[in-house]
């Protein structure tokens, strides 16, 4: 991990408290965000994102598949993020598996919402085909290429960048397949379903350093951190998911400050994400 | 793998019979309806712990909710054998395995790595209950911490709230909240929450957990207190 | 099927000795010593060098030389079908499927994963073996005693020839880390289809189960470092699709030295350039991120004014 001396540490942590980080940001501000669209031309959607120094591509893949028995009328997502040993000399052979891990639960609790599917960003009865009977299943992979800190963020950005590039083919239902019988597909090559992303949420992440929080902590800042809080927030301003890492113990009402803090930090990351995507299609298209 | 043939019954799988339960238990404008288990919606499990259940292990816990049964043992301190340099921090290992018949679909708890995800879906609904005995455990190993760690989880159906659900109700749920907190210090040390909530409904159900929490402590103290004087006797 | 047409193109239009169009770019992993992405066509790949370094198991350290590592690893998005990930999670959808579906399925479907795992993990270790030999034998082990280097190659996008574009993009790291190499490593890879010998194979070239072979050579040395081939040729064959395999990896070998000297332009400034330029070129070797560049290339100071002007060599 991050090596630090001693004075390094403190370096941090007052920069911090008087509201100057060691690259100049306030508290509540991001890095530079950049998004590509497209990036992974074998994928139904792909984006990449950098955020300073990080780096991470999300690509969403559709395969048809059967519908959950319990949900008939609803498709399936799945989300895997990889750390690639490219971004730290760590994540080599399974180094990365638990960092992987990690990532991957919460986003999928910050983006698949409760089990009856209410509350989820994607909407699963829109990957419906024929009910009970076959469903696109959205496989989303990340992939870290680039580590500074603020993976989760990233990748959540990532993958709404992704799904509002993804095209899924519109496909014709044989009629007369009859009970239990698979009815036949055909998948079309020309026409493309555009997915719905605006109630896919942002997700901020406030990380606990001294007394305050910030923002778009860099990988020396999260060395440094006692607790994060990991907030994701539709645009309507609801919350949809919530993870917290770090050992340290928090006041219930400090979280409740938090997630009003990141609520407001939200409005505007989703308005700073919007344009950058539609900017990345823009040049995607141009190209 | 899981009928045995030759006229031996098929094993029990709940979940077809399920879907059409949905309907007559709970529905979005339905205030009232009864839970699976007769409880009422803020109304939690019965909680019996019990330390000292291994004795091989330097501290153990038994804790029981209902239908769910946890055993946490726990080994050491000791000395750690991944320490390659010096470190002026512990080192917490955790390693949490299902017995093949915990969940109604057997054979879930495989320890075969592929299943880890799907053993932690299926953990889900206990791991508040884990968590209070694992914090038991070390307490019964003599660990010092700062606090004893109580968890409550509550489910969000439709309009309602319902604390501690059972496997069955998480199957419905619209989103849930899991809360894991030390009492005394009144801090709150893990928090999920998956689905779609308001502000409102969010601190109601953060102030709900944070009761049961306090209330499951006072019963785990109340444990603790009773196994010292049982040794003390 | 028909690899090449009468008119003699191949399938994605090239000539039978025509390159797929190669890109590169220096520097993509802020945090590495040395990164580059390399891209043949769609095939690309990143690759980050860390080191030299302390060694970080003790009982690898040499005392005589420098422990190259190398790991390589796919992106479950690379290939055209998503790929199963060898190591846990991605069964969850397959396991809901058999769970609520059927039992039987189940059994096969772990079956499955286990059998494609199992030949995805060889495919890998060999890679990286062939990428960490070839980077050996090249980089000055001697100079740096005692201490690790380590090459991460990922694929993005696996196109056919994922191989030669990881020791590229691994040449290319390594050489922005200022790691001293004797030369810069290329590989190409060619082919046998149709009776034509073919340059650099695509995905669709390269399963059709004709042979491959994969070259490395040192260029200036003028060495081949690294020699696959699978299925039989004739060996008058074999040398002609050796020879075009070469022929590609010296073209690899200009363009790499074009961009690296047109990073080397943009990190070490003019002043540097100036000096260079006037005391010769072996008197700076000792300049650290000119080192690996100086060591062997023979350049006339009128090619290092035209790389500073324009940033790019012709040579």
């Amino acid at each position: 991990m991050v090596g630090l001396s001693l004075g390094e540490k403190h370096f941090i942590q007052g920069g911090i408290d008087q509201n100057l980080r060691s690259d100049g940001r306030k508290r509540d501000a991001y890095r530079p965000i950049s998004i590509e669209t497209g990036v992974i031309p074998q994928a139904n959607g792909s984006a990449r994102i950098r955020i300073g120094a990080t780096e991470v591509i999300a690509s969403v893949k559709a395969e048809l598949g059967r519908p959950n028995a319990l949900q008939p009328d609803k498709g399936k997502v799945a989300i895997f993020v990889d750390c690639s040993p490219v971004a730290e000399p760590m994540f080599e052979g399974r180094g990365g598996e638990e960092l992987s891990t990690e990532l991957s639960v919460a986003l999928q609790c910050c983006l698949l919402g409760g089990k009856s599917g209410a509350g989820a960003g994607i909407d699963l009865s829109s990957l419906i085909v024929a009910e009970g009977k076959i469903c696109w299943d959205l496989y989303i992979d990340g992939l870290v290429i680039s580590s500074d800190g603020n993976l989760l963020d990233a990748l959540g950005a990532a993958i709404k960048a992704a799904l509002s590039n993804t095209g899924i083919p519109r496909v014709q239902v044989a009629a007369g397949a009859s009970g239990d019988e698979q009815p036949e597909v055909d998948i079309s090559d020309e026409e493309f379903l555009q997915f719905d992303t605006s109630g896919v949420p942002v997700i901020v992440t406030l990380t606990k350093v001294g007394r305050h929080y910030i923002v778009d902590a860099t990988s020396e800042e999260e060395s440094q951190m006692s607790s994060a809080v990991s907030v994701s927030i539709s645009r309507k301003g609801h919350i949809c998911g919530l993870s917290k890492r770090g050992s340290a113990g928090l006041d219930p009402s400090v979280i409740s400050d938090m997630i009003s803090v990141a609520r407001h930090i939200s409005e505007q990351l989703i308005n700073k994400l919007d344009s950058e995507i539609s900017a990345a299609e823009a040049d995607e298209d141009e190209m | 793998m899981a009928s045995t043939g030759g006229g031996a019954p098929g094993t029990y799988t709940p979940t077809p019979t399920k879907k059409t339960q949905r309907s007559s238990f709970f529905s979005d404008s339905d205030v009232d309806w009864l839970r699976p288990d007769g409880r009422g919606f803020h109304q939690c499990r019965p909680a019996f712990f019990r330390t000292g259940a291994v004795n091989s292990a330097a501290g153990s816990a038994y804790a029981e909710f209902g239908n769910t049964k946890v055993i946490v043992s726990v080994f050491g301190p000791r000395e750690s054998k991944k320490a390659m340099v010096y470190s002026d921090v512990g080192r917490l290992n955790c390693n949490v395995s299902c017995t093949t018949f915990a969940t109604p679909v057997r054979g879930l708890g495989s320890d075969n790595k592929e299943f880890s995800s799907m053993l932690h879906k299926a953990l889900e609904g206990d791991l508040p209950v884990v968590i209070s005995c694992a914090s038991l455990a070390l307490a019964d190993a003599g660990i010092m911490m700062y606090d004893l760690v109580a968890g409550v989880s509550v489910s969000c159906l439709g309009r309602n709230l319902i604390i501690d659900p059972i496997l069955e109700e998480e199957n419905f749920q619209d989103g849930s909240l899991m809360i894991t907190c030390m009492p005394s210090r009144y801090e709150v040390t893990q928090l999920s929450i998956t689905g779609e909530w308001s502000t409102a409904k969010l601190n109601e159900a953060m102030q709900l957990c944070l009761d049961a929490c306090s209330k499951l402590d006072k019963i785990m103290r109340a444990c603790l207190k009773e196994a010292a004087s049982a040794s003390l006797d | 099927m028909e690899f090449v047409n009468p008119e003699g193109l191949r399938l994605d239009g090239r000539r039978p000795m025509e390159m797929r169009q190669l890109r590169a770019q220096i520097g993509a992993v802020a945090k590495a010593d040395g990164s580059a992405v390399f891209e043949m066509g769609n095939t690309k790949v990143i690759a980050a060098v860390y080191g030299p370094r302390e060694v970080q198991n003790r009982s690898q350290q040499i005392n005589d030389q420098a422990l190259v590592r190398c790991e390589y690893s796919m992106a479950n998005f690379s290939t055209g079908d998503r790929r199963r990930k060898p190591k846990g999670d991605s069964t969850n959808i397959a396991c809901e499927n058999a769970i609520f579906g059927c039992t039987n399925h189940w059994f096969m479907f772990v079956m499955c994963f286990v059998m494609a795992n199992e030949s995805i993990r060889r495919r890998s270790t060999e890679i990286s073996l062939v990428i960490r030999q070839t980077m050996e034998e090249c980089i000055l082990t001697n100079l740096m005693p005692r201490s690790q280097i380590d090459i991460y190659v990922q694929v993005l996008q696996a196109d056919g020839g994922t191989r030669s574009a990881c020791i590229n993009a691994a040449t290319l790291a390594l050489a922005d880390a200022g790691i001293p190499m004797r030369d810069l490593v290329t590989s190409c890879s060619a082919g046998f289809l149709n009776s034509t010998p073919l340059l650099d194979l695509n995905y669709v070239e390269d399963s059709a189960g004709g042979p491959d072979v994969t070259v490395g050579i040192l260029p200036k040395l003028d060495k081949v470092t690294l020699l696959q081939m699978d299925a039989k040729l004739p060996i008058d064959t074999f040398e002609n699709v050796m020879q075009l395999a070469v022929e590609g990896c010296k073209a690899i070998a200009n363009y790499i030295r074009e961009v690296s000297f047109a990073r080397e332009y943009q990190t070490a400034g003019v002043s540097t350039w100036l000096v260079v330029h006037k005391k010769g070129i072996r008197a700076h070797i000792q300049a650290p991120t000119l080192a690996w560049l100086l060591l062997d290339f023979q350049l006339s100071s009128h090619h290092l004014k035209l790389v500073a002007y324009t940033g790019v060599a012709t040579s």
